[in-house]
């Protein structure tokens, strides 16, 4: 076996959290019950991997084994990872039967055209979601196996979700191979980022609960906002204002879980205002500014700052408008005309 | 002013965290070699004792103590003394540089208001700065104190001080490309933690400040309160939060940066001098 190959299982074997070893390598299947039973999941992780690269000799593993067993991993941590959704388009209508042999047959031949040296393997899970992995070389170098892109294709929809991690320079041909192997025209990347893949998939196929400007009539009482203990003689202030600002939340946000996010970004090419009385700026130029929102659960963060009384509600669309909108990255700009209030975003 | 520009640039582009010190009891600034060859000899003490040390290779580690004149601002103020631990590793060739393991200086920027009535034998040198490893400044911050009898305190920037450091190096002229006016803003006590990052386009940051300054060199609080006020304004109108309901916790110009942690990084030769002012007189109300 050689040595890179025994070096990366070694190393992707050190990744995994040590309770998880046998499972993952069962996952994997290339070693066997038999030789899973050998190992000894009790010593430090050190000698775990030192096993089962030994193991792995003896099976003569190669790097396309090796791969797949990199995906397994990332499949299951791909939260560690930051994920772009790309949209990919079709001109016609033509609603052709997706043939995933062609699909990877296409895929590779794309690639290994252009480039000489890559390792391309593909797994496939359910929700007809195909991941792929892609380690780049060149013409004159072995593929870097420790800095390989990852693709999540599902093919029942013009969406690729691809881990940013990618060498800038491959982006291009990786998404080249993508709609010649899809039979798609053509491809755009969205302004939308997170480490959450699921929440990613959540936004653009719209399976998260969506708030419905619809009319609903449910009595006040459902919605009221109980008192935190049992103790009749502390009644709540503005209990009418914390109800209308949990309602207003509610049609903003919807009921159920926000996928999550872990930023939003505004460029901000409006005007300065300030009120009258306020003798300043008041340029026909552009207050320009950048704004940045970070937090393990953005949406959830947002959701929580009107009844902490750190907003007011409903909170700006702006913010609110970000999974309908499947974008995280925004450009504000002044509308001209009858409105110089509003904001569009391009 | 600024003074010879090599010496001072040590301080530039490092991030310093503050301190606080009261007057140093007898300190003899004819006596900086004899400090430098105590303090290391405590140095090695405590290295011994097992504290105080960064775990790895066997390191002679050398102390300087300097005075730099170039750090001072009235004929009041004491001129600044640096502190420097360097080392050269035990392994590495005779003629391969020292490397700097540790810096400190001691300052005082028009500290007038503490050193007014100041006794003779106390020294004035309110404002401390450290980089570098924090079991090197709890070493010698120890001896300074042993040895002076003085007191070092952590140096904490409030929003209202870093308020006053925004409205002030936003309104500043700066030669090249200038990057952004940046105050970030932290939400803690929220279900899940909030951070909000504003940066404003330094052209349009001093565009607003200069409309709102009536007298060029002098800055008022009720000055301070509009900027700030306007850029909370502004951001509402977008997104309908109250930004003074936050915490400020970061500011950052192209003159200098500033953490509520105190720390501060200073980027710009120009303003060394005004940045360490401000410093001083937060060292000095701290205190007072």
């Amino acid at each position: 076996m050689d040595e890179t190959v025994a070096e990366y299982i070694r190393r992707t074997v050190l990744k995994i959290p040590r309770d998880e070893i046998k499972m993952m390598l069962q996952k994997w299947g290339f070693l066997s019950e038999a030789q899973l039973q050998t190992l000894n999941f009790h010593q430090i992780k050190d000698n775990i991997s030192q096993e089962v690269v030994q193991l792995c000799e003896e099976n003569s593993a190669d790097i396309k084994q090796a791969a797949v067993l990199d995906i397994i991993y990332n499949h299951i941590y791909q939260n560690k990872r930051m994920w772009s959704v790309y949209q990919m388009r079709k001109t016609g209508e033509e609603l052709e039967c997706f043939d995933l042999t062609d699909f990877k047959k296409k895929f590779k031949r794309r690639l290994q055209s252009a480039l000489k040296n890559v390792t391309i393997t593909f797994r496939e899970y359910e929700d007809n979601a195909i991941w792929i992995r892609v380690a780049w070389g060149t013409p004159y170098r072995q593929p870097n196996q420790y800095k390989p892109s990852y693709v999540v294709y599902h093919s029942q929809t013009p969406y690729a979700f691809i881990s940013s991690s990618v060498l800038k320079s491959n982006l291009p041909l990786l998404c080249q191979a993508l709609i010649v192997a899809s039979n798609y025209h053509d491809i755009r990347e969205m302004e939308l980022r997170s480490q959450s893949l699921n929440s990613l998939k959540d936004i653009v196929f719209k399976r998260y609960s969506q708030n419905f400007q619809t009319y609903c009539p449910k009595p006040l009482q459902e919605r009221a906002v109980e008192p935190e203990n049992g103790d009749l003689r502390i009644i709540n202030e503005n209990r009418s204002e914390k109800e209308r600002i949990q309602r207003l939340n509610q049609e903003a946000f919807g009921d159920g879980p926000q996928p999550i996010l872990q930023f939003a970004q505004y460029k901000l090419e409006t005007m300065f205002k300030s009120s009258p009385e306020m003798d300043v700026l008041d340029k026909k130029e552009p207050f320009r500014c950048l704004v940045k929102f970070s937090s393990p659960h953005l949406l959830e963060s947002l959701k929580s700052l009107a009844p902490a009384g750190m907003a007011d509600a409903p909170l700006s669309p702006l913010l609110t408008c970000i999974p309908q909108k499947a974008r995280n990255y925004f450009r504000i700009r002044e509308k001209r005309g009858l409105f110089p209030e509003s904001f569009v975003s391009p | 002013e600024s003074g010879d520009p090599q010496r001072t640039a040590l301080l530039l582009r490092k991030a310093w965290t503050l301190y606080s010190v009261t007057p140093l009891y007898r300190f003899c600034r004819g006596r900086l070699r004899d400090y430098a060859r105590l303090l290391s000899a405590f140095i090695a003490a405590e290295r011994q004792k097992g504290l105080a040390v960064e775990v790895g290779v066997e390191l002679d580690i050398k102390v300087a103590l300097s005075s730099l004149p170039e750090l001072q601002g009235s004929e009041q103020d004491q001129p600044a003394v640096l502190v420097q631990l360097s080392s050269r590793s035990r392994a590495s060739p005779k003629n391969s540089e020292d490397k700097i393991l540790w810096s400190g200086c001691f300052c005082c920027v028009y500290g007038d208001d503490l050193s007014e009535n100041m006794p003779e034998d106390f020294t004035c040198l309110p404002l401390f700065l450290a980089n570098g490893a924090e079991s090197y400044m709890s070493v010698v911050g120890n001896w300074f104190q042993k040895t002076f009898d003085c007191i070092f305190r952590r140096l904490a920037i409030s929003p209202f001080n870093l308020s006053w450091m925004v409205a002030m190096w936003a309104g500043c002229k700066v030669d090249k490309a200038a990057s952004a006016v940046e105050l970030v803003f932290s939400v803690p006590r929220l279900p899940q933690p909030l951070d909000i990052s504003y940066a404003i386009h330094p052209e349009d940051a001093r565009a607003l400040w200069d409309t709102i300054q009536k007298t060029p060199g002098e800055i008022t609080q009720e000055e301070v309160d509009i900027f700030m006020d306007c850029l909370y304004s502004h951001f509402h109108r977008h997104f309908k939060i109250r930004l003074s309901a936050t915490k400020l916790v970061k500011v950052s110009t192209a003159i200098a940066s500033a953490h509520c942690d105190g720390i501060v990084k200073m980027l710009h030769s120009q303003y060394l001098s005004g940045v360490l002012m401000l410093l001083t007189e937060l060292a000095i109300s701290q205190i007072q």
